[in-house]
Order: C-alpha cells, then structure tokens, then sequence
C-alpha cells in the first residue's frame, strides 16, 4: 500500500509515531500525480491524445513548492515537540473556485485564467494553519456549471480514475478524481446543488455538504450565493470529519457563516446508530420530470443496482440498532430542478457582472471604441457557453416584468421544498427521522461526451441532491459498492440543520458494517498501472 | 402667457461619518489619499468577497431616520440593483429597495419671510435607506480614469415627495438638511466634499391643475446656491417649451458647474433592468426594541424644535433662536450662560451674537471649544450688570479669558479692571487735567461746551478707562462753571 | 410550443449581459433557453402554496445564529498594490478603460 494511498487519519498517526515524515508524504502524493494525472489542464490545450485519454487530468496548477515548504514546516515542528495541527502533513487539492493567495484562482474559465488572488479563502486558510499541505488547484466545470467537469475551459477536462472515458462527475470533479486516484487524501470541493455529493459517488469516495452557514464562503467565487456550500471529499467518514472540524464554525469575513458552535465530530464517530429513525422516501427511488405539457408528470424508477444499494443499506443498519422508517413523502423532490434553474441563473447572472475586463482577468485585445465594447468583447471572449447560457437565463427570469412569475414563485416553492424536511425530521412530528437515506444519483458516471449537448437531462440528474441546497441542510454522499460496469454507485443521507456530527455516525456506522466487503480492496484501474511501473 | 407652478422633489445622497465604509473595514473618508490606496478585495468586488455590515451605519441611518420622524423597520433588507458602469466594482451596488429601514417621515422647513411673509412648508419623505456609494471615474482625452477609494462609503438616500414649489424652498431644504446633519453628528454635510450630493427633480404645472407633468432629473449639482441656479435655469426652460406648445421630456441633466449651462446626458440605465433581489450575502437587518432604544437615547432635541422653544421660553425674537440655533454646541452655550447668568436672556443673546460668535469665527473653533466658558461669560455679565465694571472692560475681558483661561474675577482683580468709584480720586485727576489744559480751559469757559468730552476722555485715559465716565463728567462741569 | 424567447427578447438579453455573440452562438443558446424554459414553465404549474414564506436563505437565520454587524474599526488591507498589480491597464494609481459613450446636447 502506498503513502498516498493511507487515509489522512492513518498517515496522521504515523506522523505523530515518527514513522514517516510529512515530505515521505508528499514525494509519495507527488509521484503518483506524476504517474496518472498527466498533462495539467490549460486554455488552448491543443488536441485530446491517446495519453491523455488515459490520464486522470485532475490538476490546473500544481504547487509543489508551496506543498515542500508545507512538510518541512510540519517536520521542523514534529522534531521540535510544537503541535503541527490536527491535519499536519497531509496533502489537500483545491477545487480552483477558491481563491488561494499567490496561485492563479481560474474558476476554470478563460476570464480569469491569468488571475493570481491577492488573499486566500478561509477554509482554505483554515486547513494550512492546521498543517495540511496543499498540493494544488484541481480542474472544474467553469464557474461550476455543470455535472461532468466537460465545460471547463481548462483542457483536457478530468476523467474518472476507475474508467477513463467517463466524466468524474462534476462541478468537483478534479477533487473527486484526485482523492480517488491517490493523489491526495483530502479536497475541498463546493456543492450547490450537489457539486461535492455527485462526484464523489460517481468517484466512489466520501462527499458532504454541510449545512448552508456551517463554512464560510469567503474567497469562494460565488455561482448561487444563497445555496453555494464549501465542504470536504475525502476517502472516508473519519478523514471527512477530520477535515469539516477544521473548516467549520463562524467567520468575520461571512456574515453568513452561522454562530453555531462546532461539536468534536471525531469523539461522536463512532457512537453507532442505536435507536436511530432512518427514512427512506419512494420520491427519491424515482426521477419525476415534466412531459411536455407544463403540469403533466412523467416519472422512471431508478436503476435497479441504486436501489438495491440503498436498501441493503437500511438493512445494515437495521441489524445495528436503527429503526428503518419505510415511504417518507417527500413531495416536493420534483420541484428542485426548475426552481434551481430560476433561483441560481439570478444569482450567476449578478455574480458575473464583476468579470468585466476592467479591474482583472481578461480583457479583449481587440480594438474597441468605447467602454461598452470593452465589457462586450471581454465577456464575449473570456465566457464559455455555460456561464453565458445562465447569465442570459438569470437576465430573462429576473427582469422586472418577469420577475414575479419566475423569481418570486421560485422562492416560494424552495420554501414548499424546505417544507417537505422540516416534516420528516421534525422531533415531534410522524416521522421523527434522524436522516434520510437515498441514493445519491440516478446514474453511475456517464461517459465522456455523452448527454453533455442536452442540458436538461444533464440537470435532472441532480434530482436527487438539490432539494438539500434549496433546504440548506446538510447531506453526505458515501461509496456503497459497485454496478456491474464496475463504477462506483453512492448512498446518500441527509439530515436537519447542522446535524453533520450525527451523519458522519450514522456513515461511519455503515463503514463498519462494510469494511470487510470485497469492494472495498478495489482500486481505480489506473492505479493499478501505477504499481505495475513503479 | 399662462402661469406656472413649479413641482420640486429633491433626491439626497449623505455620506454617513463612520470611521469605516459599511461593507468592509476601510477608512471612509479618503478625500486626501492617492487613487486605489483606501482599498481592500471586497469594496474593490475581487472574486469570492463577501459584504460584511458595520454596525454605526445602521446606527447614524436610524438616528437620522426618527429625526426626520420616519418609522423605523424593526426588521430591514438589502437588494442588489444590477448596472455594468466603470465606478461600481461589483456590477451591482447592494441598496434598500423594498424594505427599507426608513418607512415614511417629513420635516416642517420654516420658509424666512421674502416678498410674502414667512410660512411652513411640509415636506414629505418617500425614501429613506442605507446604500454603499460607487468609486469616482474622471475622464482624460477619450479614456476613463477610475479611483475605487470611495467604493462601499456609506450613504443614506433620502428622497423627498414632489412637495417643494420654488428653488428657494429647495434651498431651504438642503439648508436645513445639513444644518440636522451636523446637529445629529451623522455626517459632516460638506457639499463641496461631495458629503452631501443632491439630484433634482423638477416639473412644471399651469396653477391650479393637480396632474403631474413629466420631470427633468438635475444631477450632480455640488453647493446649494448650484441648486437655486439650475432649477431656475431649467424652470426657465420648461415655461418656454410649454409655451411653445412642446412637451417636456423626462431627460437626465448634467449640471455644469463653470459654464452654469444644464447638458443632457444619457442615463446609466432604465429601471426595469436594474433587476433588483434580495441580497443573498447579508442577513437581514435586525433592530430590536434594545438596540433602538440605546440608538434613541443619542437623539436630542432637534435644532427646529429648539429654535421655537428658544423664542416662547427666552422670549427670543426669530432672528437671534436662528442664529443661536445655527449649530448645536452654540445653542447649548447660550443656555447654559443662561442657566449661570439668570438675567435677561435677550442680553445674553446680544453678547453672544455680537462679540462671542466673533471670536468662534475667528478662532475656526466650535463654541464647545472655547476656553471662555458660559459660566466665565455669565460671570461677566453680571460685573457689567452691578457696576463693578463699565461694557467696555466687560467686552475687553472677553478676549483676555479666553486668552488667559483665568476667570473674569481674577483678571479684573488682577488688572484692577473695578471701575474707580471714589470721588476724591476722581475729583483729583480733574483737577490735573484742567491744570494742564489752560487753553481749553479758556475756550470752554468762552462757550465752547462741547470739550467737555474731550476732558472726559482725558481723564479716562489718565485712569487707563477704570474711571465711572459720568461721575467725571459731573466734577469737571462743577469745577469748569465754578469761578 | 412556441418559442418563448424571440430573436428580439433574446438580442435584449444579450445587450443586457453585456455579451456580444456570433449567428451560431446566439442560435444555439437560444434554443438552449426555450429548451431549458420548458423545464421552468413547470414552476407556473406547481399548485403554490399561498402561505409558503419567502426568504432569502434555505436555513432559517433566527437572532440566535445570525452574526451580529461587526464594529465600526478601521483595519487598513496591507496589500493595495497586489489588487491593482491584476488590472490590465493602470497609470499613475488610476485604472484605465476607454470613455463611455454618452451624448452631449446643447
């Protein structure tokens, strides 16, 4: 077993035994990027090779030197008996929607690729303060618009480690990919309508959101200000939890960011889900989507294999002390994709007016005559389709005489959404849930180029992680085995408003139920070629 | 020629005096600093910045808000109003657009008497809330210079409903809008500072109709005597384009200062596609009962109500509790020297108009900054009143304390200031004088009574001024006629 | 169904957004729009309920979790010069960008 492939609280430990040392860690992380990551992604990246279709293209912008420093600082402190920090030396990605000083922070999209960020995002600078090392800024859909990583402008896009001609899921693909490659045991990662959940099942690692407000969101650039949450993707529950006790808690710079104290997520792990009330709801074995009459609904039951990883799920579960509370309603579920649609495309659509060519990022070479030209050449340029698509969409549904009927009625409906939880978990009401569990998404990772053209197929694949972002309740997504293509299928559990410490047990609990399954030895096929080399 | 009413509203914009702009923790004035220097990654809108409210601003918006007797919203929101233009960083300013924290409100302008005699004039206010102002762009040859130091200041804008009807009630108003603004200690109101910017709206009507014609929006105009000027000047325009049988059209003017001419400009944008919505990055604006209260408890008595109180409890005429009323620290002087001085209040007044408010000019400083205190000028008053000094040395006296910083009790004690009562004394330096003037003498005596100041004003000056002029004036006609 | 957005409503939007798009750009994005309004006309249909509260935010921000504003101190940001060292055009401290246009009458 490689360095790079130990958990982050197993290399912690070995650290603290002077077993290893923080740059043993990192050489190891390093050569296995070197190994399977191939060429970076870049803008003008010129035509996809065969190498590169074997490649897992997780990273923009290595920083190796930045990470060296890192592990000797963590080694000074070892050798001289101070306190490195709960996540001293263990290498992190960096979804590349954050800013990080003194690194080029892209959002994967021309407009900003020659952006360096004069400041860094808190939880970023919250887990270099607590010792980890961060090795890099790994690719993303651009602006985080998508679920397939395909849109960045930063080419060739990341591929999925355990099959390389299919789509590591999105928008943190490139943290999905290089937590399951080996290249890092940690990333951080954004999740707005399920960016952290659907990548990190279609890459078979761990993947939470936290609730809305329980990470600060200074130095995230923002997509949908009111649903975007920072979070972690790890390889398992205890390297989450290790990671969501560093980012966590309030921030001055957010005046969002909830003043809710942050319990030890790693005394309560591993507590066990004695007495515990899980729900299961039909309306998440199922995706609801509109026929072509508005009002009219047409529904398709889950692959089977999804379910089936569910319920076995449950039944763990149960054999451990839970009680398993069958047909939840959850009537809302269907509403989360247009309501998303209307509610973030306002909130891109002004979040994107800053990227003008005025005060950074790309500005048109091109001669203009006047300011006005300036702004259209820049943003014409420096957008891909997608940014531009829901700018236009955030423009039409927020206009004045639309507003209403669009912007307004959306709001309501999240709250109809939000309506549907409140319900479920309510202590007092019928079903006194402590989570929900559900499948994370309809869909193992699809392959690459496929649905990417048909947007809306593409958006009801995130059915079934939305309406948590509408909620802002906190949900994870964990690796629940395999289909029979070989690609990682994921389980999800949601719970009320900052009930993290409680989902992690509720994961952990089904870790230790699984731990000894054969699917657990699997490694991503591209790993495997890593050892036959070295 | 028919006859016309003009229709004013007035749109204020009023830099608030934190120490720090409202959404980040840069300085908020930085009139003197170099460009791009008083700036920070959020009011410079980088990627990932996030507003964070400072708290004086909610509290100066809320002083001024119940000064101006408009409701306070126990709970506020932020929007965002979207427009591409150079000097907003963001491409959206964060304002209050549906609920402010202001709802409401008024002021009674007393309007001093012209060629009709004073009235009141009520003026309404329809928007009263919190924004962040945008940076400063000047432009040089066929390109834009932007400066982001003032991003994120913050502003209250407060605009009035279309009740004023001439540009000297517009004046008026900003007159007594920055007189508050000082008073409440919410902003320094310096127009030339930009501290206070006003946008005018104005129309005109046949007298006596109640429609509304459309309106022509000034804007940028910098001092007050601008305003009068270009709502005359576009009044002016209006009475000849309605006469000429054209429509007025709801144009945006710039005025332009040195060449004193209006110019239309384009607007940055039509409303409706500002697309305004509930700012995402900022929670709402609680103002609970407790934080009220502590707020309230800084509003003092306003300088209109205490300029009527000063003319019914001091039976002041208007001109002086205008005056005394002028600015805060000045009120609150005269009626301490009151309170200490417990004689007529009419004398004090003249003291303090005619030589104290000298001096505060002179010296630059407020009248709270005066080394003369009200006790020390009450203290003089009553030397002057008993007679244990003449008014001169009382004026005099003035200057020497605020110089000295002693009382008047001891510099009178000091410089044997007490005027010289004692007849023999007196009696003894007419003597001299006569003595030494034989020549006037004479003449006197030959009729020329009139010099009988001129001994007067000798004798003061042998006894350096402390003499009791009209005591001498007695002895030297006793000693003159006596032959 | 028809296309809901119009060649006009969608040449608005695009000077709206300040973007300035080629034929085969604007025909394809267009069509992704009336595409993905099918989606959200969806919303005209859900039965709403009347008393569904809007807020700004999923997670009810109640006094007890919401930050308070922070104190009016003045902590000066160490580094302007690294904010306007990314602007592409700077002289003399001032960010330079071509004029706007705007008419002047009279």
């Amino acid at each position: 077993m490689e360095l790079c492939d130990l958990s982050a609280h197993e290399l912690a430990r070995l650290l603290r035994q002077k077993q290893v040392s923080a740059v043993e860690i990192l050489d190891s992380a390093l050569a296995r990027t070197a190994a399977v990551d191939g060429r970076p992604g870049t803008i003008d990246s010129g035509a996809l090779t065969d190498e590169d279709a074997r490649k897992v293209h997780a990273f923009i912008t290595l920083t190796a030197e930045r990470a060296r420093a890192q592990a000797q600082a963590v080694d000074a402190k070892l050798a001289s008996g101070d306190d490195p920090g709960l996540l001293a030396g263990i290498p992190f990605t960096v979804k590349d929607i954050f800013c990080v000083q003194g690194t080029k922070s892209t959002a994967a999209s021309r407009i900003l690729a020659n952006f360096e960020a004069p400041y860094t995002a808190t939880p970023v600078a919250r887990m270099e303060e607590a010792g980890a090392v961060m090795l890099g800024k790994v690719n993303l859909d651009e602006f985080t618009y998508g679920s397939s990583n395909e849109s960045s402008a930063f080419q060739p896009s990341t591929r999925n480690p355990w099959d390389t001609s299919r789509v590591p899921g999105g928008s943190s693909g490139g943290s999905a990919a290089s937590v399951a490659a080996g290249e890092a045991p940690l990333s951080i990662g954004t999740d707005t309508a399920g960016s952290i959940r659907q990548p990190a099942a279609f890459c078979g690692v761990v993947g939470m959101k936290p609730t809305y407000g329980r990470v600060s969101r200074y130095g995230l650039i923002a997509f949908a200000s009111s649903l975007d949450c920072p979070g972690p993707l790890a390889r398992n529950v205890t390297d989450a939890a290790m990671m969501l006790q560093v980012i966590a808690g309030q921030d001055a710079h957010d005046s969002t960011a909830a003043q809710v104290p942050v319990p030890d997520y790693l005394a309560a792990l591993e507590k066990g889900v004695q007495g515990m009330r899980i729900g299961l709801s039909p309306d998440y074995f199922r995706i609801t989507f509109p026929k072509a009459e508005a009002g009219e609904f047409d529904q398709q039951a889950l692959p089977a294999e999804m379910e089936q990883a569910v319920r076995r799920a449950a039944d763990l579960l149960r054999a451990m002390g839970a009680e398993i509370i069958e047909d939840v309603p959850m009537p809302n579920t269907r509403y989360g994709i247009p309501t998303y649609f209307v509610i973030s495309r306002v909130e891109a659509a002004s979040n994107l007016h800053r990227y003008d060519g005025v005060k950074y990022g790309y500005r048109t070479s091109q001669p203009v005559a006047d300011l006005t030209e300036l702004y259209r050449r820049s943003r014409a340029e420096g957008f891909g389709l997608q940014p531009k698509l829901r700018i236009l969409m955030g423009m039409y549904v927020s206009a004045a005489q639309y507003s209403e009927q669009y912007y307004q009625r959306a709001l309501r409906v999240r709250s109809m959404i939000r309506r549907d939880f409140d319900e479920a978990f309510d202590p007092h009401g019928k079903y006194r849930l402590d989570a929900l569990l559900t499948p994370t998404t309809p869909t193992p990772a699809f392959p690459i180029a496929a649905v990417y053209g048909d947007s809306v197929l593409m958006q009801y694949a995130d059915q079934l992680t939305v309406p948590a972002n509408h909620a802002g309740i906190p949900g994870i997504s964990l690796p629940a085995g395999f289909n029979s293509a070989g690609l990682p299928i994921g389980i999800q559990f949601l719970g009320p408003d900052f009930s993290e410490d409680r989902l992690l047990r509720i994961s952990r609990a089904y870790e230790i139920a699984t731990e000894d399954e054969d699917w657990r030895k699997r490694k991503p096929s591209m790993v495997k070629q890593d050892e036959v080399i070295s | 020629m028919t006859e016309y009413e003009t229709i004013i509203g007035l749109e204020t914009h009023i830099q608030l005096n934190t120490e720090t702009k409202i959404f980040c923790t840069c300085k908020a004035d930085s009139w003197f600093d170099p460009p791009n220097t008083n700036i920070c990654p959020v009011c410079t809108g980088l990627p990932g910045v996030l507003p964070v409210l400072n708290e004086r601003v909610v509290e100066k918006a809320a002083l001024l808000a119940a000064a101006m007797h408009a409701a306070l919203a126990p709970i506020s929101f932020f929007d965002r109003k979207n427009y591409f233009y150079p000097d907003l960083p963001k491409g959206y300013q964060i304002s209050q657009y549906d609920q402010p924290i202001g709802r409401g409100g008024y002021i009674d302008l007393p309007i001093p008497a012209g060629t009709a005699p004073a009235y009141i004039r009520h003026v309404g206010i329809t928007k009263l809330h919190m924004e962040e102002d945008a940076g400063k762009t000047r432009n040089a040859g066929n390109r834009r210079l932007i400066d982001f130091n003032r991003c994120g200041v913050p502003l209250v804008e407060m605009v009035t409903e279309p009740d004023l009807r001439s540009a000297d009630e517009a004046a008026q108003y900003l007159i007594r809008l920055r007189q508050l603004l000082r008073w409440l200690g919410v902003s320094e109101a310096d127009m030339e500072k930009g501290q206070l910017r006003c946008d005018a709206n104005v129309s005109i009507r046949p007298k006596g109709a109640s429609y509304l014609n459309p309106k022509t929006e000034i804007k940028n105009v910098n001092s007050i005597d601008a305003v009068r000027e270009a709502i005359l000047k576009e009044v002016g325009r209006q009475q000849r384009e309605m006469d000429a049988g054209r429509r007025i059209e709801a144009w945006t003017l710039e005025w332009d200062e040195d060449a004193g001419v209006l110019r239309k400009m384009r607007s940055k944008e039509t409303e409706a596609d500002y697309r305004y919505f509930r700012e995402p990055d900022l929670l709402p604006v609680r103002l609970t009962e407790e934080w009220k209260q502590a707020i309230l408890k800084d509003l003092p008595e306003l300088p209109l109500d205490r300029r009527a109180r000063f003319i019914t409890q001091y039976g002041l005429p208007e001109y002086d509790a205008d005056i005394l009323t002028n600015e805060r620290t000045l009120s609150d002087y005269f009626e301490q020297t009151v309170q200490a001085y417990s004689g007529d209040p009419k004398r004090a007044s003249n003291w303090l108009m005619n030589d104290v408010l000298r001096m505060i000019n002179e010296s630059g400083k407020s009248a709270a900054a005066l080394r003369l205190t009200p006790v020390h000028l009450a203290e003089i008053l009553k030397l002057v009143d008993s007679g244990i000094i003449n008014t001169n040395t009382g004026k005099a006296l003035l200057a020497k304390v605020e110089a000295s910083g002693k009382t008047p009790g001891q510099i009178v004690q000091e410089e044997g200031l007490a005027k010289v009562g004692d007849d023999a004394v007196i009696r003894a330096v007419c003597q001299e004088v006569l003595a030494e003037n034989p020549k006037e003498v004479e003449s006197y005596r030959d009729g020329k009574i009139t010099l009988i100041g001129w001994f007067v004003g000798a004798v003061m000056k042998k006894m350096r001024g402390k003499a009791d002029a009209s005591l001498a004036r007695s002895i030297l006609e006793e000693l003159l006629n006596a032959r | 169904m028809s296309d809901i957005i119009s060649v006009e409503t969608f040449q608005h939007l695009v000077g709206l957004a300040a973007l300035q798009l080629d034929e085969t750009e604007s025909e394809y994005l267009r069509r992704q729009l009336n595409n993905q309004l099918k989606a959200i006309n969806e919303l005209a249909a859900i039965p709403l309920d009347e008393s569904a509260a809007i807020t700004a935010h999923g997670v009810p921000f109640t006094a007890e979790i919401s930050a308070p504003p922070r104190p009016d101190s003045w902590q000066a940001y160490p580094d302007p010069a690294g904010i306007l060292a990314q602007a592409p055009q700077v002289e003399d401290g001032y960010i330079i960008v071509p004029d706007i246009p705007h008419t002047t009458l009279r």
